[in-house]
């Protein structure tokens, strides 16, 4: 084996965006470090992965099986690594497999099988595997024409959701409350799958979405990199959703059965690299149902990568080529292997970016569909701090909780705007809060945990106190207030004296030293930034972790 | 004092400002270290190189926001801040960084707003004698409708310091002006908004790198589509293929005076409107565009890097550079040609319409597209081709192209259609379409609009037997109710729909290799450059 070839994503589409140019161009790098020659097809020029420095040889040419078979009989790769190009890259290698193109030219691919691929993908498999290794899936059927779609209109439990097998995003899904729109999506949603498949299985509309990123390696080694849970209950696209991490409402009987049942969804697979579990958690009781599993490195471990500081690709890549997790290196501590499961000691939050400021007539509600474009996250250690810092960095009109449009909606339709989930829909649960709903009046009609609600009501309690001039100044800065926000909230009658600190992400909670200058800002005393200034770090820990 | 300079990041992805502006961002922080500086970014978009902690000497985890920056600029006791790479976010918060008394690199904030703020910028091009559209900013609905009166209508109407042409639209009538103007002057409240004569003619635009004394432009990019569709949403070829070399030297000499005049150290776009052989300036943007990765790949000339070294004080003469149009061939300043270059590369647009429910398809001065694609090859009409393969418009042969067209796109579309009939494609056409194609000996199957009855041309879309359909929206009105229910019926069944006839010459142009790909060529893009001895 000398020679790779990695597929990337092509250009930035909804479901498909700059993740994978970081991916992609770790994935290089990383094969690069281990001696070996690599060469890129992407047809997206505005990437770091197509500069000429990234690869041995990058072709900027059409995805399309025609051109990756073209670029294959001249370079004649020994291996193909597809779980780095996104849905794109995948499926790509999956027809170049299936065409019998890599065995004509003799490339391997490299690292999850294709079984396990399609094992994870192909939704009918998936759940006779989650059968047999008794992990719970929702109740459901697969159709594959129209004529099987008719037979079950009568059958489903409604509201069902639709989910074509094999597209980006999600495409063509949606969720469904009577027998006529389950009829008009699916027939849509099977246009729209690679495979003209279909998976329509009972809502679980309500219940809590959580996330899981696993990496394991040829020998069965498997480690969980960070878990994540959604603002946004069951419904919402991840994609869509607001997302923390790590999780923050649930037991830690629950963080532990989900964790458990994720390595052993990863295991039963034979994934070998990174991987995505979803799971749905019932706020009421201790029942959970796997939804799907990515069996490559997609949005969500961009995000479990930037969150913890774990570089998933780069592991991934090296995963894939026969190193195990106790050999990898973590290049943020420099001093520990891939192998430590990552500690967070704060709260991440991200918020998706979506495009109907530019598209007014589109439709804003939220479902299994993704519509953002992008995404930003911020880290503090308050849930209230990161969400404030979010927002603020979303370049939005709104930069705090207050949302004109909201104020101004009588309560009934307020309730309304509450319970259809939209991409503004934070704003409204927020102006509820503020007209003195209870939580549990607000959560009835989202569905989201009482948990966060509790803590907007705390960003919303400073809230009044600045409009009233109250000196709370310090109270405002941690939970995520910045100074000139202050300012213009209380009329510049309350002026904020800053005690931020930076904070580093070295992936072990200062358990180990670590030397990777990634760096957050919050309220505090001790800063982690100037130290490592000139002079290296503290040899003891700031603090240790037992 | 501190060797440290923040690069500001662009935040998160949205249409207008995508992952061409992080990469930018990343090779800033590169150059920076080759300078020996120590390179740090802020940025809060985590799907990004930027925000790998192992692109610069310090990642800041955070949103690029006025008080965030300056906190991070106060802690680290940085030098000064790059704000030229990080789009329009960046680029905002140059002047409220510079008035909290933070030093801005590369270009300063009083000649960014001499670019961006557009009575200044009518002065300085009048004081050049450089042309540009009639019109100007106005503050009110009165005084909006004294500028559309006295420039004649259309006019284009769109808000001042946004990105992505945001609410930008092009208006026929007095009576539109009003909701128009109205959504323009909410897009970004408290600045003006601008109004101006509406010129359809050819659009091409230039990078341009300076010292503030010498200029460099590494390539004129010609757009596909005419004026009226928004410039991240054309095709655009490099080098230019009709654009005369009068024209081409008036760009490059416009272009090398705004450098000048505005002393811009580091990177600028400048959009063109050319008429015959007269060259319009439509809007200078003082800061790297969306142009820049694709130009850098294509020309050879790292743009990032001497554009940073620049900003730093390096001439652009000491980084072996002048004045002038950068020639590929030649790896040197040259003269603009009309002669058959090394290669094309077409840059094409990419949309996500299929995920977005309910929004209008058709092509206009608001940017749409999320992505691009580059297609690169010896010759144009096979760099076409892969263009547009690679953006999504892939269809096999045979199955219908339906065309109804405006009657003012209804002469080229006799043309577009002998090629489609002759590469073996069956016509179907709506009635104004089907009339003059009869006039001109062409057949076509009848189809009617919705409205109009049976055979609907929604029976082709949906039935399969569709496989494209150019469909031109009528002038000053983009969005009849009827011709948005046939593009999104298009989307949804998956059926390629072009909605501007430029789009479909350049179709129509590499048809042939739809038939026949091999007459393209596959190798890694350096090659395309190196084998006529262009990269360095």
């Amino acid at each position: 084996m000398k020679k790779i070839l990695v597929i990337g994503s092509g250009p930035i589409v909804i479901g498909q965006a700059a993740e994978f140019d970081y991916a992609g161009t770790q994935a290089c790098k990383s094969l690069r470090e281990e001696g070996y020659s690599v060469v890129l097809i992407n047809s997206n020029p505005a990437t770091i992965m197509t500069d000429e420095e990234t690869a041995d040889a990058v072709y900027i040419e059409p995805l399309t099986v025609e051109f990756c078979e073209r670029v294959i009989a001249r370079e004649r790769p020994d291996g193909l690594l597809p779980t780095l190009g996104g849905q794109t890259g995948l499926n790509l290698a999956t027809q170049l497999a299936q065409q019998g193109i890599l065995q004509k030219y003799n490339v391997t691919l490299l690292g999850t099988p294709l079984s396990a691929i399609q094992k994870a993908e192909d939704r009918q498999e998936f759940r006779a595997l989650m059968r047999e290794i008794k992990e719970p899936v929702p109740e459901s059927w697969i159709v594959e024409n129209e004529d099987q779609l008719a037979e079950i209109l009568d059958l489903v439990p409604f509201p069902c959701i639709i989910r074509p097998a094999y597209t980006l995003g999600g495409t063509g899904g949606g969720i469904a409350n009577t027998r006529e729109e389950l009829w008009e999506t699916g027939r849509k949603g099977l246009k729209l799958s690679m495979r003209s498949q279909l998976m329509i299985e009972r809502s679980l509309l309500g219940w809590k979405e959580v996330e899981y990123e696993v990496m394991r390696d040829k020998k069965g080694n498997c480690i969980t990199i960070c878990n994540m849970e959604n603002f946004d209950p069951m419904g919402v696209h991840t994609g869509d959703s607001i997302v923390v991490a790590p999780s923050q409402t649930l037991s830690d009987i629950e963080y532990h059965m989900l964790r458990t049942a994720s390595l052993k969804i990863i295991r039963a697979l034979g994934i070998e690299g990174g991987c995505n579990v979803q799971l749905a958690v019932n706020p009421d009781s201790f029942d959970y149902y796997v939804i799907e599993v990515n069996p490559r490195v997609s949005r969500s471990s961009a995000l479990a990568s930037k969150a913890t500081g774990y570089p998933i690709a780069r592991v991934s890549a090296k995963i894939a080529v026969g190193k195990t997790l106790d050999e990898i290196e973590n290049p943020v501590t420099g001093t520990t292997m891939a192998c430590f499961e990552p500690a967070l000691d704060y709260c991440i939050v991200k918020l998706p970016r979506w495009p109907f400021d530019k598209f007014a007539s589109g439709d804003r509600t939220l479902f299994t569909q993704m519509k953002a474009t992008g995404e930003v996250m911020a880290i503090d250690r308050t849930f209230e701090a990161a969400l404030m810092k979010a927002i603020r960095g979303l370049e939005v009109k709104q930069k705090d909780l207050r949302h004109a449009k909201f104020q101004a909606q009588a309560d009934e339709e307020l309730g309304e705007s509450i319970r259809i989930p939209t991409d503004e829909r934070m704003w409204a649960i927020a102006e509820g809060l503020r007209r003195g709903w209870t939580v549990d009046a607000v959560r009835k009609l989202c569905r989201v945990d009482r948990w966060f609600l509790v803590k907007m009501q705390n960003i919303l309690a400073i809230e009044k106190q600045l409009q009233s001039g109250e000196q709370v100044a310090e109270q405002a800065l941690k939970v995520g207030y910045s100074p000139s926000q202050i300012l213009e909230l209380s009329g510049g009658r309350v002026v904020a004296q800053d005690h931020l600190v930076y904070k580093m992400v070295d992936t072990c909670a200062s358990e180990f030293e670590s030397q990777t200058p990634y760096y957050y800002a919050t309220q505090g005393t001790e800063d982690e930034a100037t130290q490592s200034l000139g002079t290296p770090l503290q040899a003891t820990p700031v603090f240790s972790v037992t | 004092m501190s060797d440290s300079i923040l690069v500001l990041g662009s935040g998160p992805i949205r249409i207008g400002q995508g992952i061409e502006f992080d990469y930018s961002c990343v090779h800033c922080v590169w150059a920076l270290e080759k300078l020996g500086y120590r390179a740090l970014i802020i940025n809060n978009n985590p799907e990004t190189v930027s925000t790998d902690f192992d692109t610069g000497d310090g990642l800041y985890f955070e949103p690029v926001t006025h008080d965030d920056v300056l906190r991070v600029v106060r802690s680290e006791g940085c030098l000064g801040v790059v704000t030229q790479f990080g789009g329009q976010t960046a680029i905002n918060l140059a002047a409220p960084l510079a008035a909290s008394g933070v030093k801005v690199l590369g270009t300063q904030p009083e000649a960014i707003a001499m670019a961006e703020d557009r009575e200044q910028f009518d002065e300085l091009l009048t004081s050049l004698g450089i042309p540009k559209p009639a019109g100007r900013a106005v503050r009110s609905l009165a005084e909006a409708k004294g500028v559309a009166r006295e420039v004649g209508y259309p006019v284009l109407v769109r808000p001042s310091f946004v990105l992505g042409g945001r609410a930008m639209e092009i208006v026929y009538s007095e009576e539109q002006l009003g909701g128009f103007y109205a959504e323009a002057e909410d897009a970004n409240p408290g600045q003006p908004v601008l109004v101006d004569q509406y010129l359809l003619g050819q659009e091409a635009e230039v990078d341009v790198i300076s010292d503030g004394v010498d200029a460099l432009v590494p390539g004129i990019m010609e757009h596909i589509e005419r004026a009226g569709v928004h410039s991240g949403d054309s095709m655009a070829v490099f080098p230019p293929v009709n654009l005369s070399v009068a024209v081409q030297e008036l760009m490059v000499d416009y272009a090398c005076r705004i450098a000048r005049a505005l002393g811009v150290k580091g990177l600028m776009n400048i959009q063109f409107i050319i008429q015959g052989e007269k060259v319009f300036v439509l809007e200078v943007n003082p800061r790297a565009s969306r142009t820049v990765p694709f130009l850098s790949k294509i020309t050879g000339v790292k743009m990032v890097q001497v554009a940073t070294n620049c900003m730093m004080g390096q001439s652009l003469a000491s980084q072996g550079y002048k004045s002038g149009l950068w020639n590929v061939s030649t790896q040197d300043i040259g003269t603009p040609t009309l002669e058959k270059a090394p290669f094309y590369a077409v840059k094409a647009p990419v949309f996500s319409f299929q995920k977005l429910a309910k929004v209008e398809p058709s092509l206009g001065p608001e940017m749409k597209s999320t992505g691009e694609i580059m297609g690169i090859d010896f010759e144009y009409e096979a760099a076409l081709y892969k263009a547009l393969i690679a953006s999504g418009i892939h269809f096999k042969p045979g199955g219908y192209v339906i065309l109804t067209v405006t009657k003012d796109d209804k002469d080229k579309t006799v043309g577009i259609a002998r090629k489609l009939l002759a590469a073996g494609y069956k016509l179907a056409a709506t009635p104004g379409t089907h009339t003059r194609l009869k006039e001109e000996g062409i057949e076509s199957h009848l189809v009617m609009k919705i409205q109009e009855g049976s055979p609907s041309l929604l029976e082709l879309i949906f039935n399969g037997e569709a496989s494209l359909m150019i469909n031109t929206p009528t002038v000053g009105e983009q969005s009849t109710k009827e011709a948005k229910q046939m593009r999104r019926a298009c989307i949804e069944s998956g059926v390629v729909c072009i909605t501007s006839i430029d789009t479909a010459e350049a179709v129509a142009q590499a048809l042939h290799l739809f038939a026949r790909p091999e007459l393209s060529n596959c190798m890694p893009y350096t090659e395309y450059l190196k084998q006529r001895g262009s990269l360095r």
